[in-house]
């Protein structure tokens, strides 16, 4: 299993080399100039050619680069042109952030979603199969913006329950801090939902309507053990990987609900950064984003022999 | 009897009680560093100047007057600045302010190594050289320049700059980094959560300039309440929702939400017209706008009034100077402007030649400007009078980029406040060949504004201004339309607070009601 997941670790090497590039080359493309935007309205050629060679924005892009790739490869991230903070432990603190509320909700979307979509898929075209795949599909059309708008109508200014703007860590005060992540984990969980069970659903009927269901059942097997021991196991692994997908889309990227419940996550530090062109971070966040994304799918894969011992980790 | 008991766990929680002396004011992005005038922007310089002051700063009306300085002195050559330091003025530290910390800050400002983002301004890239700094007694600053300025009070005031703020040494690391701002502001730094929120508390040690109100950054500047918390949120919709819930004590709006605020009925809503100035920039150099009749005409189509009304929600007045409107420059020459007349327009496109050639309009969608529905209106208005014009919705960092380089046809624009008008001036007025953003290339008015940047009579000042606007009516590089107008929400609890003409909160001499 270790040098399988060694194999796999370097096999993303060439991927997150690419990431690199095209993050660098693209971002350059946009139009826009950070020292520019630093300056606004106010530059003169002086102060603007000042702070261009300040940031090494005046060296050739192929230095810039090599300059940058080379510090990456000893873990310097580099610094934030815009807040002068060092990028690696910027990210890290912005991911733990985002982190807690995407694993919690994701989680708890699990929880709910997959065992509703296996009921679904039994109960298939029941009145409470029709009832959970539409309450899926809703919640999975609302945008997660509006949904978090709403949420913090009903849940900050009508109840007057839940804190509306503002963000407590929970490592400083434990209480308060779960009070400031209900809403964003709240969102979240109702939005993935909507994907999980729907997934759920649609892989269970597919085990469901196999040979081995139909002479399990003809053995005589309870409906539960049918469903939970048979066909739940079988049709977990797709569910699986897309809570793998769904985990890693997340985790580099909840910009939204990070804005509306004003939340410093890494999601909005990205889009801060783009909107300022703050390169280094920008650069630093994509390139993390993608090492995460890889690191949860080889979590993923190792986990299938648990679900299915078919699957080995060789 | 859930609401009740969830809402007294939720405010146990929070430490409500502990709040009630604590205004939280909404920031629509966080600071960039707390270290003055060097990695800055507008936030930043509204939050770091409640913590530092400097020799001189802006009065409510935009003149300048002395602040840590007790009076200043200038010598019959223009040429030299003498500034007597009020006594007993304190930093943060607990030490005494002297001539001293102004040289040693100065010196600091004017080293490359600081990055200060107005050494140019001083050190004779731009025009104004610092030639000679001393500090000959410990209530005495001494300042020389190369040749007479106007402007040197008013670049000393200015709020990028940070006000040339005097800071203390321990300012600084042992190792010459910054650590944080130890100043003589009424506030002093307390805590900084980076995306999060920047946490000032009451300088029990401060000693307020004279005066019997506030007046601008000067006059009566006691700070009222023990703690100012501003909170950086990005989305418009959580600030009204904190508004409303009262989770936010002061906020700027949109022009767009002050109906709606009013009727809320929480807030009251508080407007200012302050010296950012919202144009429709109309590049010279481009083959059909070169010719000034096409440029006449354009400015002839668009019923100002209108586009005024309607982008700033009736709360803006007209102004096409680029002397801000309640400036004590701006009189009755400066109130001078285009008029709406498409039968003008008519016969200028005729004269002109114009055979229906399209014409860009760059815009941007940015919240805090007026600058899709003036370009919305003013596309509108041109093909009305037939002249055809298409709109580019640029992100802002491009338009800005375009903007530098002189890359487009029209634009729908705005420029920062400017207090002095020979600076407001400045910022557009210039050779194109040395720098492509500048709108208005004439050697004429170039002449002008450096005239009026070397003579302090404000009679002679004043007349100079005055030719500026008529020339620039008659050239029509620009289309400026009217004043920012400053609209800030604020909590009916809050007493005091007032927008200003800076376009900065200002959170001294601010109460909370019991």
């Amino acid at each position: 299993m270790f040098r399988f997941a060694l194999t796999r670790i370097g096999m993303a090497l060439p991927t997150l080399l690419i990431v690199a590039v095209s993050v660098f080359v693209l971002i350059r493309l946009i139009p826009g100039d950070p020292a520019q935007l630093m300056l606004g309205d106010l530059a003169t050629p002086a102060s603007l050619a000042d702070l261009r060679a300040r940031l090494g924005l005046d060296q050739s892009l192929p230095a810039q680069f090599g300059i940058w790739i080379g510090n990456v490869l000893t873990g310097d991230f580099g610094q934030s042109i815009s807040s002068q903070q060092a990028v690696l432990p910027l990210i890290l603190q912005r991911f733990a952030v985002s982190a807690q509320i995407v694993l919690v909700a994701v989680l708890l979307a699990s929880l709910v979603a997959v065992p509703a979509g296996v009921i679904a898929a039994w109960k298939q075209d029941s009145a409470l199969d029709l009832g959970l795949v539409a309450t899926a599909t809703l919640l999975l059309s609302v945008p997660t913006f509006w949904l978090g708008l709403l949420l913090l109508l009903f849940f900050g200014l009508k109840l007057g329950w839940l804190p509306v703007v503002g963000y407590v860590s929970i490592a400083e005060n434990p209480l308060a801090g779960v009070l400031y992540l209900v809403m964003p984990i709240l969102t979240l969980f109702l939005h993935e939902i909507g994907v999980i069970l729907r997934m759920a659903r649609a892989s269970t009927l597919e085990v469901l309507r196999l040979d081995y269901i139909t002479h399990a059942r003809a053995k005589g097997l309870s409906e539960g053990a049918v469903l939970w021991r048979h066909a739940f196991k079988n049709a977990f692994g797709p569910t699986w990987t897309l809570i793998g997908l769904v985990l890693g889309n997340l985790l580099g990227g909840i910009a939204v609900v990070e804005t509306v419940f004003t939340i410093p996550g890494l999601g909005r530090l990205l889009v801060d950064a783009i909107f300022a062109r703050d390169y280094p971070v920008i650069q630093g966040c994509m390139l993390f984003i993608a090492f995460t994304y890889v690191l949860v799918n080889l979590v993923i894969d190792l986990c299938y022999p648990v679900f299915d011992p078919r699957v080995t980790a060789q | 009897m859930i609401r009740i008991a969830t809402s007294a766990l939720v405010l146990a929680l929070l430490g409500a009680t502990a709040q009630a002396q604590t205004v939280n004011v909404a920031l629509n992005a966080d600071i960039r560093s707390t270290n003055p005038g060097v990695n800055r922007d507008d936030n930043t310089d509204a939050v770091v100047l409640h913590m530092v002051e400097g020799l001189v700063g802006y009065r409510e009306n935009g003149a300048v007057a002395p602040l840590l300085a007790e009076k200043i002195d200038l010598s019959s050559d223009g040429l030299t600045y003498t500034f007597h330091l009020r006594k007993g003025v304190k930093f943060h530290n607990g030490a005494e302010m002297s001539s001293a910390d102004v040289l040693w800050s100065w010196k600091r400002y004017m080293d490359a190594k600081t990055d200060w983002r107005c050494r140019p301004e001083f050190d004779g890239r731009i025009g104004l050289k610092v030639t000679e700094v001393a500090a000959p007694d410990p209530a005495t600053f001494v300042m020389k320049l190369e040749k007479p300025s106007a402007l040197f009070l008013d670049t000393m005031a200015r709020t990028d700059c940070a006000m040339v703020a005097v800071l203390h040494r321990d300012s600084i690391k042992p190792d010459g980094s910054w650590d944080k701002p130890i100043g003589t502001g009424p506030f002093q730094l307390a805590d900084w959560r980076r995306g999060e929120y920047v946490l000032l508390k009451r300088f029990d040690g401060y000693v307020s300039p004279p005066g019997d109100r506030r007046d601008g950054y000067v006059g009566s500047k006691r700070a009222l309440v023990s703690e100012v918390k501003f909170l950086a949120i990005a989305d418009g919709a959580t600030v009204k929702a904190g508004l409303v819930s009262g989770a936010l004590d002061v906020a700027d709006i949109p022009d767009e939400e002050v109906a709606e605020m009013k009727k809320a009925g929480t807030v009251q809503v508080l407007a200012a017209p302050s010296a950012t100035k919202h144009a429709l920039l109309l590049q010279t150099r481009d083959p059909l706008l070169s010719d000034v009749r096409m440029r006449q005409a354009i400015a002839s189509a668009l019923d100002i009034d209108e586009i005024v009304g309607a982008a700033s929600n009736g709360l803006g007045q007209v102004n096409n100077s680029a002397v801000y409107i309640t400036s004590p420059f701006h009189d009755a020459v400066q109130k001078k402007r285009y008029a709406h007349d498409p039968a003008r327009t008519k016969k200028l496109l005729a004269e002109a030649g114009y055979k229906g050639e399209t014409i860009k309009l760059i815009a941007n969608k940015r919240s805090t400007v007026p600058s899709y529905p003036v370009a919305i209106m003013a596309q509108a208005m041109l093909q009305a009078a037939g002249i055809k014009s298409e709109i580019e919705i640029l992100e802002w960092a491009t338009q800005l980029d375009r903007y530098s380089k002189g890359n487009f046809q029209m634009m729908s624009f705005s420029y920062s406040a400017r207090l002095d008008p020979a600076q407001s001036y400045n910022q557009f007025t210039g050779p194109k060949d040395k720098m492509p953003s500048k709108v208005w290339d004439s050697r004429e008015a170039d002449a002008l504004i450096e005239k009026a940047t070397l003579i302090s009579d404000e009679a002679e000042r004043r007349a100079i201004f005055d030719q500026l606007h008529t020339m620039m009516l008659a050239d029509a590089p620009l289309v400026f339309l009217y004043n920012q107008v400053d609209t800030a929400a604020v909590a009916k609890r809050i007493q005091g607070f007032a927008p200003w003409v800076a376009s900065k909160p200002r959170l001294w001499e601010v109460s909370v009601a019991k």
